[in-house]
């Protein structure tokens, strides 16, 4: 809300605060002051300059040809029009250089084949009007009142440069909208008195309001209070120019006196006004009511609109005037040849006139005042304010009187509260009489605990409200800072849990593997399941729908990460970086298979890499490695590897051959998969090189037993290591040949390591060369080389009759 | 004999001033020493002297023997000294070749800033609690005292699903959530996603994230509330970080406050960072509104509270002199190389 601080002054006594001042006290009360705009700022090198002489001009009738004595002892030659001024006179002479109104240069020049040196001002050029200052002649240049120094700064003189200032408004301070409202807390945050306005129509005109109309509210709790006055002889014209710059320094655009007169009000109060031609009232009768269901209506921007029965209507007995609150209609609205002018200022159900703008998608100047709820007891003085400056600027005549349909009257409430609770709040001691002087600065009543709140503060309605209003005005920075443990004994204790230190010591991992970390949106386009190669009966299509989205590309949320992290490689790949090895930890989410309760939202840990020597293999070692650091995998009495990778062809986003799911523990409960994305699917985010993701259920992982670190003895007795080669089929897999060796070797196995695989012409077609490393240990005496040797025969054997194998 | 045995030495002296390596080092010991060497043939022909002259003539010979061993060992020192001058000579690198390093990776600049906020909370007794993104009307609105006529409900602010839950707008609802537990006193702070129906932009996404903050006790007063936050501030921003709490309305909170801290890029004197006003804004905060107590079953009649939150990406872009959010959802690996 951008308000000129003159205009401001209208209502509180603040000239003597300066502008810094002002800004930072009203931001410490709790009207933030986002800006100030400076207006005149552009004036420069105006001064007092003394007429000495004024002669005719020889060229011209109408010019004059004066001297102007500015104080810097030569006299200036001065061309003007001029016809107010004679010698004597003090007056404002913008020199040779000097910037007036609008930014305008002056300089020296010749009018007519006279020398002339400067200007001479009026209030207009000058950026102001007479209603600014009052002394300035109508049509001519501005004569100081007094004899003043000569070569004086004229801006400052005359206050010239005026500040614009822009607050922001919290949504509960209604009130504030407003001049009043803010120079209402302007008062109250330096112990200014606020001067209530008590506007005084003169009512020229002939008869009485109430013989011009009638007014019944058939919807008293969509519209509590409906204020009618009628203006005849209406004279439509532009408005004075002071009221079009302070419209204009608030951010309006002046259009006529009738209209910016309401403008104006509602800038000043905070009341919307609307204005009717009332020789389109049929039978002069206000009728508030609710629109009919479906009833077309055309309002005054044109705009054909369907409105439905929750709306509610100014109408006349006969049809439509007025969508309430928010826009008039094209019927009634106020033209050039008008000659009365019915003048509405009333109050509107705020959600009633919400969810009717929101319907039609319409919001105006008036709807969103509305729409917050007004004060009934806003609308009489609106309305006083409002004919009071028509006959000011001489553009109509008010009737006696008011129609004033007022059926409930709102009256003040009474808040109650308690002083030291309050003073406990704050941690601050104050005493009754303390915020009974604080509350007073803001216009509200109290004694012994009991407030009386005035209508205009809607929002105070409880103790924590008057101890806000207590806090404020005191200052919040003047509360002295604490930092106790409270008043119970309960200490808490500052932790992670076990998810969050998982989740951190994961990040760890991966980022000492050479892995970013991404963050993704958690929506995406329902596309990406094609883009995926995900068949039309996936359960991943089962997806929750955003109702209202920004738009396709985000309108679900999203049932995989794999689409995320794809993307976020294909910006990379797209912008040439060589490689990217990307993680990301965020959710999945998914309807809940009940109907029931929230959606089933699940953490995920997805990586994806291209480039630098990534492989299947180092995707798999990794996301093995983080499954380890989060999942206890010991198995008692058993070397068989704890996560194990099962190939799978069915994951349609992956490489058929280069695809498996991570399965965990005895269960073999499938907790995520690695593999090579499908060419199709690379090429459609459009990476030409090889991706390999990985994905991990957390929220699964974290409920499996966890890790414990317990030591071990090391081996007191000497192992034996021993090597075995052999050919086996080409379709056995290391994970059968390895079961087999476990089982075959012996209770003294202590590890089995694939060390060589070879293919290749010597070996044969069809067929591989495969080599293990065993190591065996026997907890408590040396082992010697027959046993092993045996063992390694039983191995041998057994992969023999198991797969066929050969020694080689 | 003294003579010969003069000779020998003088003899091994001068070839040990001639030798290159250990081996040729040996050689000299073989022929000097060995079996067949020419002291031991002295030695051996020592049987042929009188009895009475072989004690001193054996004297003789140990000496000169003595002295040879001697004589050999220097030189065994000063080969090994010299060819290790000059492997040190020869495997000399070029030192200012650069350093190798296995390829890191790094978090997320979000993460590190979050990560920070987390110890600093912590170290203060805070638990970390995390709750469902998406919401029902009644966490996400109603028990905040959010009327069901308030503009942030709207469908223009809000992204709602069928059957009226919504992603959830603020971190707030998680203070529902750990006030339902009904666990007093509560110290805890609680990250997370959040959405509002925002165009993507260099200030605004529709997917940001919050660090809500909440603390129920008994006299937990303004005081506790600027303190605590104060302290958050200077730990994240620096010691000398001063703060400003103004006066803001949140429905959720009573009285409510928006907390500045001094611009961390030019102290408070005004620059370009914080729009010359010397203070840039941190987040939002105030005492528990006494409805939401009650609603969420806590007697405000005995227990007081307060409750913060901020915007996780405002924090990192300040802290990092990231000028466009898009940055931070492109992943784009030279961007997240720099944190």
């Amino acid at each position: 809300m951008n308000i000129p601080i003159k205009w401001l002054e209208d209502f509180v006594d603040i000239s003597d605060i300066d502008i810094r001042r002002f800004t930072d006290g009203m931001t410490a009360s709790g009207t933030k002051v986002e800006g100030v705009h400076e207006i005149g700022v552009e004036l420069e090198n105006i001064v007092v300059g003394k007429i000495t002489s004024a002669r005719p001009h020889p060229n011209s009738d109408k010019l004059r040809v004066f001297d102007v004595d500015i104080g810097e002892g030569s006299e200036l030659t001065i061309v003007a029009g001029a016809a107010n001024v004679m010698a004597g006179d003090f007056v404002p002479v913008a020199k040779n250089g000097a910037r007036i109104g609008g930014g305008r240069q002056i300089s020296t020049g010749e009018i007519r084949g006279v020398p002339s040196q400067g200007m001479m001002c009026s209030i207009e050029e000058l950026g102001y009007s007479r209603q600014d200052y009052p002394e300035a002649p109508e049509n001519g240049i501005y004569v100081f009142q007094e004899e003043q120094a000569l070569g004086a700064d004229v801006v400052q003189l005359l206050k010239l440069r005026a500040n614009v200032v822009e607050f922001e408004i919290t949504s509960n301070r209604t009130d504030c909208f407003s001049v009043m409202g803010i120079a209402r807390e302007a008062a109250a945050t330096f112990e200014r008195k606020f001067k209530e306005p008590c506007p005084n129509p003169r009512e020229e005109g002939d008869g009485n309001t109430s013989d011009q109309i009638s007014v019944e509210i058939h919807n008293p709790k969509g519209c509590p209070r409906y204020v009618a006055r009628v203006v005849t002889d209406v004279a439509i014209g532009p408005s004075p120019l002071w009221m079009r710059n302070r419209l204009t320094m608030a951010g309006l655009r002046p259009i006529n006196n009738i209209v910016d007169i309401t403008n104006y009000v509602n800038l000043e109060m905070g009341q919307p006004l609307h204005a009717f031609d009332i020789s389109c009232v049929d039978e002069r009768r206000i009728i508030v009511r609710n629109a009919a269901e479906d009833e077309k209506f055309v309002t005054l921007d044109g705009e054909r609109r369907t409105l439905d029965s929750s709306m509610i209507m100014i109408a006349d007995p006969n049809k439509s005037l007025a969508i309430a609150g928010v826009m008039g209609g094209e019927n009634s609205k106020v033209g050039e040849g008008v000659q009365t002018v019915l003048f509405e200022s009333a109050c509107f159900d705020g959600p009633t006139i919400r969810a009717t703008g929101a319907k039609l998608g319409l919001r105006t100047e008036a709807s969103s005042k509305f729409e917050k709820g007004l004060d009934p007891n806003l609308a009489l003085l609106a309305i006083e304010r409002a004919v009071e400056l028509v006959e000011e600027l001489g553009c109509g005549k008010a009737l006696k009187g008011v129609v004033d349909v007022y059926p409930a009257e709102r009256a003040a409430t009474t808040v109650s509260y308690n002083a030291e609770r309050i003073s406990a709040l704050i941690n601050v001691k104050f005493t009754h009489e303390q915020i009974e002087a604080y509350l007073a600065r803001l216009g509200i009543s109290a004694r012994d605990g009991v407030a009386s709140v005035p209508t205009f503060r809607q929002d105070i309605t409880m103790e924590a409200d008057i101890a806000e209003e207590v806090a404020r005005l005191y200052g919040y920075d003047k509360i002295p800072t604490q930092r106790s443990t409270g008043a119970s004994s309960g200490l808490t204790a500052g932790k992670k849990t076990h998810k969050q230190l998982s989740e951190d010591a994961l990040r760890e991992i991966l980022v000492s593997c050479g892995f970013f970390e991404a963050l993704c949106f958690s929506f995406e386009s329902p596309r990406v399941f094609d883009n995926l190669r995900i068949s039309e009966d996936d359960s991943l299509r089962n997806v929750i729908r955003v109702r209202n989205p920004l738009g396709e590309e985000y309108s679900i949320m999203r049932t995989q990460t794999i689409n995320a992290i794809l993307q976020s490689l294909s910006l990379n790949y797209n912008r040439r970086n060589a490689s990217a090895w990307l993680f990301e930890m965020g959710r999945t989410y998914a309807p809940r298979q009940d109907g029931e309760g929230l959606a089933a939202e699940a953490e995920m840990l997805t990586l994806g890499m291209y480039g630098g020597g990534s492989d299947f293999f180092m995707a798999k070692g990794v996301a093995e490695e983080l499954i380890a650091r989060v999942v206890d995998t010991k198995v008692e009495g058993s070397i068989a590897p704890f996560v194990e990778a099962e190939a799978c062809a069915d994951i349609p986003f992956l490489h058929t051959g280069r695809a498996a799911k991570l399965v965990v523990g005895p269960g073999r409960i499938e907790v995520g998969f690695v593999g090579e994305i499908h060419p199709e699917v690379a090429e459609n985010y459009e990476i030409n090189e090889r991706v390999y993701v990985a994905a991990l259920n957390l929220t699964e992982l974290f409920v499996m037993p966890r890790p414990t670190k317990k030591y071990r003895q090391l081996p007191k007795f000497p192992g034996i290591s021993r090597d075995i080669a052999f050919v086996v089929p080409d379709d056995v897999t290391s994970a059968q040949m390895r079961r087999v060796i476990v089982t075959a070797a012996g209770e003294n196995l202590e590890s089995a390591e694939l060390f060589d695989v070879y293919t290749g012409e010597q070996v044969g077609k069809g067929l591989v060369s495969v080599a293990f490393r065993l190591n065996f240990r026997a907890p408590e005496r040396t082992m010697v080389d027959k046993e092993v040797d045996e063992a390694m025969a039983v191995v041998m054997n057994e992969l023999g009759s198991n797969f066929g194998a050969k020694q080689r | 004999m003294t003579d010969k045995l003069a000779e020998l030495k003088l003899q091994c002296a001068e070839r040990i001033s001639n030798l290159k390596s250990l081996k040729e080092l040996e050689q000299l010991r073989l022929d000097m020493l060995g079996k067949k060497g020419e002291l031991t043939q002295l030695l051996k022909s020592l049987g042929n002297a009188s009895p009475e002259e072989r004690p001193a003539l054996g004297q003789l010979v140990n000496s000169a023997r003595e002295s040879i061993e001697k004589m050999l060992e220097e030189a065994r020192s000063a080969i090994i000294k010299q060819e290790r001058n000059e492997r040190l000579a020869a495997e000399r690198i070029d030192v200012t070749m650069p350093g190798k390093l296995p390829a890191l990776g790094a978090k997320h600049p979000m993460t590190t800033v979050l990560d920070n906020l987390k110890a600093i909370f912590i170290g203060m007794g805070y638990e970390i609690a995390e709750g469902p993104e998406i919401e029902t009307p009644y966490y996400n609105f109603d028990a905040l005292n959010i009327p069901a006529t308030h503009p942030a409900r709207s469908e223009q602010d809000t992204f709602y699903f069928e059957g009226g839950d919504s992603l959830r707008t603020s971190t707030s609802p998680m203070q529902i959530r750990i006030m339902e537990q009904g666990k007093l006193p509560i110290r805890a702070i609680c990250p997370g996603r959040v959405y509002r129906r925002d165009e993507v932009d260099a200030t605004h996404a529709p997917v940001f994230h919050q660090l809500e903050g909440i603390v129920v006790d008994q006299g937990v007063t303004m005081g506790d509330l600027k303190g605590t936050l104060e302290l958050f501030a200077r730990e994240l921003f620096g010691g000398n970080t001063r703060v400003r709490f103004r006066p803001h309305y949140f429905p959720f909170t009573e009285p409510s406050a928006e907390m500045d801290a001094s611009c961390f890029a030019c102290g408070g004197e005004g620059c370009r960072v914080c729009k010359y006003e010397g203070f840039i804004e941190i987040l939002g905060c105030g005492m528990i509104h006494p409805r939401v107590l009650q609603m969420s079953g806590i007697d405000p009649t005995v227990y007081t509270g307060f409750a913060f939150g901020m915007g996780l990406e405002r924090i990192t872009m300040q802290r990092f002199g990231v000028s466009d959010l898009r940055l931070l959802y492109e992943n784009d690996v030279r961007f997240l190389k720099q944190f």
